[in-house]
């Protein structure tokens, strides 16, 4: 007989893994990534790639330094911190200076992750973090590299170059201001569209979206809900002007946030009430945050409803539990007995 | 043909529920054994006391130890023979437990219970205590106590729902003892003093569904196929749309649940005068050779039944004791068939996962699954830091234990044990 083998119930287990999950979500941003790559060349992939990196090799480091075994690190790898290095490369500009996103990188999982104790552990998304934390150190730099995109527009004649972008301004505002003339069929594809390399093609970002929905990695509610509300409290800001949807949903980081930041398990709340209310506040947050700021907000709002999770994280009502009504008139009831 | 199933009971979670192995094996009558090892302790409650001595001579069916107490059961002896030792025994959960040992002579000398003369309500539930039949679904709650609810009550609920993937013999039951099972029914809704008498089955069990759909007096309730249905409370909610509430029992909303093989046990002791010495059990999973559902005597070791099933093929690599989601793995095969047993399952490597635990990303799933709606990794948070007070604010005491959360968990964390242990400090707590 072979050895047997003793471990706790159940002896049958699901078939997803953490890694199967991470791994999704890579196949999900690759389109994104290629797209970023084919429009703003062979520079934003070197962006991309660095901060790949720079997130792999400071979790390897950090994990040599605290005497793991290299072959059980490589073993326990679940390619998370892959996932952060993708989305910090995909919300620099193509133009950025290459010490940027190795500075975002080792920031993120060093600081934001590693120390908090590793994957799952992590108080705030990383790579958000990374990311807030180079556009506030190197605010200059951060908005006035961006690239002009190789393509023009196809269905409508402005481009939004990459000195109107300078300014920190995302087209929303500056369609407000009237400065570009950028369909929205052109904003959804990405063309003569400058911004993060990652966050210009909506397109490519939606059918990574699709394919998670699919794989049941991430439920379709939360960003369609965020992206929503955003899009609706942007046209009540704006005096009802429903022309105004389309465009400030489209613009900014608002779908890669949406549909790959805001989502991330660690830092959302785990049950579906708790996450109506995280993700309607998001909404809100962001688009209010984008009318007064005016300049683009999607990171900074998923990084302080990431902060305020904990408390959304109530308990659900138990089976056979009576539920707040039930109690109130139980309490009337006994009130009125005596 | 079977009406579509419900899916009331929201939560819970599909498995592949692998029946195809053994659920078209009719039942079989295993040998008795040379030698059978009786637990006293058949089920939840007191252990029994055994009333023979060592060197007697006993018959199949005679009684051999008897109930301590209103929550414990009697017990019988499966074989005729002579009692060759009482002993202490460390059984598969870890715990000491006294039992008697009985050499087999293999004369099949029977005696059975004295027949009943009328059968009214006091009766019906003094043989069924006498009989020593318990929950044969695997609490082991004996049967009688279930059947005097402190209320009236105006339903009994049969569970054929058998939501454990790979085990069958409840559904091997229904389709060649349902008369009897009926009848069985019959008699527990005449000690309840009702005469509703509902059964939930599962979808995949459609030559049963269909069965009892003749029989009348019966309602079938066709379920939709969902891990675990079968447990009490979630069955009452698919049945009746009922909820019974936290920490109350199933009477409290007017219904009582038993099991098919329990309703099989009380014919067999009210009709044939049989106490319960017997049962089915599924031996399964792709690491036995022969999968079966066998007829077998309370008492008999494991690795005999399984040698009965042509022994473990060579990638059997995990023994299990009752079903995949809440059986315990045993070190060897050895334990000793209970009443409460319904299965041993044999699992592969590659049906088994014993991939390494890594830290929680909380993605909710084990909260989705739940079929209590409790939050399994927050608890897991609480039990790991020795919060136990806070584990029991978010309802640790209500678990199941049914296995969803750990199923659903892509980080694979050993949730089950984590609440386990919760329980018991705080149960410990209690004590104090």
């Amino acid at each position: 007989m072979a050895k047997i083998i003793v471990s706790d119930s159940p002896h049958i287990k699901g078939p997803r893994t953490t890694k199967g999950i991470m791994l999704d979500v890579i196949i999900a941003l690759a389109p994104a990534f290629i797209a970023g790559c084919v429009f703003f060349g062979v520079k934003a992939f070197l962006v991309v790639l660095l901060s790949c990196a720079t997130c792999v090799i400071t979790e390897f480091v950090y994990l040599l330094i605290c005497k793991k075994k290299f072959i059980e690190i490589l073993k326990d790898f679940d390619f998370s911190s892959l996932v952060t290095g993708l989305l910090i490369g995909l919300t620099l500009s193509g133009e950025t200076p290459l010490y940027i996103p190795v500075l975002a990188g080792v920031f993120a999982i060093a600081v934001v992750k590693m120390l908090f104790g590793g994957t799952g552990r992590n108080i705030v998304n990383p790579a958000i973090a990374g990311r807030v934390f180079v556009f506030i150190a190197f605010s200059s730099t951060m908005t006035s590299g961006y690239p002009d995109p190789v393509f023009g527009a196809l269905f409508s004649d402005g481009i939004t170059s990459g000195a109107t972008i300078a300014s920190g301004a995302t087209p929303l505002t500056s369609l407000l201001d009237g400065t570009i003339t950028l369909s929205n069929l052109d904003m959804f594809l990405g063309t003569g569209l400058a911004g993060c390399l990652g966050e210009t093609s909506k397109v490519a970002l939606i059918a990574g979206g699709i394919y998670l929905v699919i794989k049941r990695v991430i439920n379709w509610k939360w960003p369609v809900i965020y992206i929503g509300v955003t899009g609706l409290i942007a046209v009540a800001l704006n005096k009802f002007d429903f022309s105004l949807f389309l465009p400030s949903v489209l613009s900014g980081g608002l779908i890669l946030g949406a549909i790959y930041m805001a989502t991330d398990y660690v830092t959302s709340p785990s049950t579906d009430k708790a996450c109506y209310i995280y993700y309607t506040a998001m909404g809100v947050l962001t688009a209010v945050l984008r009318h007064f700021t005016k300049i683009e907000v999607v990171s900074f709002a998923i990084l302080l409803m990431n902060l305020v999770m904990p408390l959304l994280n109530f308990r659900p009502r138990a089976f056979g539990e009576p539920s707040f009504f039930d109690r109130v008139k139980q309490k009337a009831a006994e009130r009125r007995a005596k | 043909m079977a009406k579509k199933g419900k899916t009331i009971f929201q939560p819970g979670i599909k498995i592949p529920d692998m029946k195809y192995l053994t659920e078209d094996h009719a039942i079989e009558k295993m040998p008795p054994p040379k030698t059978v090892y009786i637990s006293m302790s058949q089920g939840a409650g007191a252990p029994a006391k055994p009333i023979v001595k060592v060197g007697d001579r006993v018959r199949k069916g005679q009684k051999i130890a008897e109930a301590q107490g209103l929550i414990s059961s009697n017990v019988y002896s499966s074989v005729a023979g002579t009692v060759a030792g009482i002993q202490d025994i460390v059984n598969a959960m870890n715990t000491t437990v006294t039992f008697v040992i009985i050499e087999n002579d293999f004369s099949e000398e029977e005696e059975f219970l004295p027949p009943i003369e009328n059968l009214t309500r006091e009766t019906i539930i003094e043989r069924i205590r006498e009989a020593g039949i318990v929950g044969l679904g695997g609490a082991g709650f004996p049967t009688a106590v279930k059947l005097s609810p402190p209320k009236p009550v105006e339903m009994l609920i049969l569970n054929g729902a058998e939501c454990e993937p790979y085990l069958t013999c409840d559904y091997r039951l229904m389709i060649e003892k349902s008369e009897e099972i009926a009848k069985g029914a019959r008699y527990m809704a005449k000690a309840l003093g009702v005469d509703k008498i509902k059964i939930g089955i599962e979808e995949n069990k459609p030559k049963a569904i269909e069965i009892f759909r003749k029989m009348d007096g019966i309602e079938v309730v066709s379920l939709k196929k969902k891990y675990p249905q079968g447990s009490e409370k979630g069955l009452i909610y698919v049945c009746t749309k009922r909820k019974v509430p936290a920490c109350k029992m199933p009477f409290d909303v007017g219904v009582v649940v038993q099991n098919v093989a329990t309703a099989y046990a009380v014919y067999e002791a009210i009709e044939k005068d049989i106490p319960l010495y017997q049962r089915v059990l599924t031996i399964t999973g792709k690491g036995v050779n022969n999968p079966k559902n066998l007829w077998i005597r309370i008492g008999t070791k494991t690795d005999e039944i399984i040698e009965f099933c042509s022994g473990l093929n060579k990638d059997g690599i995990k023994i299990i004791r009752g079903g995949p989601m809440m059986g315990k793995a045993m070190y060897q095969a050895d334990g000793y068939a209970k009443k409460t047993d319904a299965g041993v399952v044999v699992l592969t490597q590659a049906e088994t996962n014993t991939s390494k635990q890594s830290n929680c990303i909380n993605c909710g799933r084990c909260a989705k699954a739940c079929p209590m709606h409790l939050m399994p990794m927050k608890i897991d948070d609480y039990a790991l830091t020795e919060r136990y007070e806070m584990a029991g604010k978010f309802g640790v005491m209500l678990c199941l234990e049914c296995g969803c959360c750990s199923f659903v968990c892509p980080a694979k964390r050993s949730l089950v044990q984590s609440i386990v242990l919760c329980k018991q400090k705080l149960r410990a707590k209690e004590r104090r």
